[in-house]
């Protein structure tokens, strides 16, 4: 009878948590909401580690442009089935700025910025669309290409980061708020248009370890857009290499 | 009865270890009840929850450690809330536990949705450290039961 008695008090209390996280949810403010539905496809794939890489060593992956069998080989593990397309994009859209990339992290923004900026519609034209894959991987030079050409960024991050600062004309997306789904079809009727389907979309996050871009990325792949790119270094490297930010709510 | 179970199953001691466990529950709860989707990015980071389940336990999880913190420290339906909360620190053992064999450096959440950004070396360090505080709150928890254990036995035999 004391362990019927005991089972009851149990059921009570997670009951009572549970009414309380629903309501709580239910007022909660629209950053602070959570669909109750989860849709995280890779929740249960494991991640191969990265090599603890911060920032700066992902650019020598970058610099060896000049032949494409050679691009495979230095493949980071993080990126899943695309990692060998990821590097070749971005070895050939690193190109664009001048050749000698290596020692970028030192020189901050000048270096894309002195490049001999290709007009927009060559630039977009050099980023096809890919409908095989949800996304392909590019670093700062190709985010900084596609960025002169005004393709459309989204920041994955949380929306309280995004108004702390993001790359300028990026939108709010964050894939952990639960309005997410609703904007990404919201993008979609804007675009309804194939030709402006076509255009290249950015996602990016923090950098690193960061995935919210790649889950964003798949969530607009899976709704048709088949020209996405993820800028992997994501905000922090943009910032570093001094990239046109914005701070506030608005793009 | 011995000297050391004297002293371990003690009045004293339990209501201490009550309060403190109760306390590192409320504490731990808040900032996530605060900021759901962060947790529910934690929750995620673990890769053992399936997708669908991901948001629903990043909202329901806080809550529980609040509501059985706090019945800890009002002593209102303590057994079933410490219970509850054993059961928790089990689950939060084995699940570190599991990302620590298989080498998939996390930060565990526990108190915090929105920890800085750590080296994996760093973050293998603290889930170890997790693991030892949660097996010491395991223990707490354990006194818990077997104090009450004990006060219905003396109260079996006075009644007789």
């Amino acid at each position: 009878m004391d362990l019927r008695k005991h089972l009851l008090e149990a059921a009570t209390l997670i009951a009572a948590a549970v009414l309380c996280a629903v309501v709580s949810n239910g007022i909660a403010s629209r950053e602070r909401k959570l669909a109750l539905v989860g849709a995280y496809p890779n929740a249960l794939k494991v991640p191969a580690e990265a090599a603890t890489a911060p920032l700066e060593t992902t650019l020598p992956s970058v610099a060896p442009m000049t032949a494409t069998a050679t691009v495979a080989l230095p493949a980071p593990s993080t990126a899943p089935m695309t990692a060998t397309v990821a590097t070749t994009t971005a070895a050939s859209t690193a190109a664009t700025p001048p050749p000698k990339s290596a020692p970028a992290a030192a020189r901050p923004a000048i270096t894309t910025t002195t490049a001999p900026a290709p007009a927009a519609a060559d630039t977009l034209k050099r980023f096809q669309q890919h409908p095989d894959k949800a996304y392909v991987e590019i670093a700062y030079g190709g985010a900084a290409a596609l960025h002169n050409a005004g393709a459309l960024f989204l920041d994955a991050r949380r929306t309280s980061a995004y108004e702390q600062g993001h790359i300028a004309g990026a939108r709010p997306y964050s894939v952990w708020e639960a309005d997410i789904d609703e904007k990404v079809k919201k993008l979609f009727a804007e675009r309804s248009d194939p030709e402006q389907q076509a255009l290249p979309i950015v996602a990016y996050c923090s950098g690193g370890e960061c995935e919210d871009s790649h889950m964003l990325a798949q969530k607009l792949w899976g709704i048709q857009f088949n020209n996405v790119y993820v800028y992997k270094d994501g905000y922090p490297d943009w910032q570093k290499r001094g990239g046109a930010v914005r701070t506030g709510s608005t793009p | 009865m011995t000297r050391l179970t004297h002293y371990l199953t003690h009045p004293w001691l339990t209501i201490r270890v009550q309060l403190a466990l109760g306390i590192f529950f409320v504490v731990a709860a808040l900032p996530k009840i605060v900021d759901p989707p962060s947790f529910a990015h934690m929750v995620y980071n673990y890769r053992i929850v399936p997708g669908q389940f991901v948001n629903l336990m990043g909202l329901t999880m806080p809550w529980i450690e609040l509501l059985c913190g706090l019945a800890l420290i009002l002593g209102i339906w303590k057994e079933a809330a410490r219970t509850i909360i054993a059961a928790m620190l089990v689950v939060f053992i084995v699940a570190i536990s599991i990302n620590l064999a298989r080498g998939h450096a996390i930060d565990c959440g526990c108190f915090d949705p929105n920890p800085r950004p750590k080296s994996r070396a760093e973050r293998v360090e603290d889930m170890q450290l997790v693991v030892v505080r949660d097996i010491g709150m395991l223990l707490m928890a354990g006194q818990l039961w077997w104090a009450s254990r004990r006060s219905a036995q003396c109260a079996a035999r006075s009644a007789q």
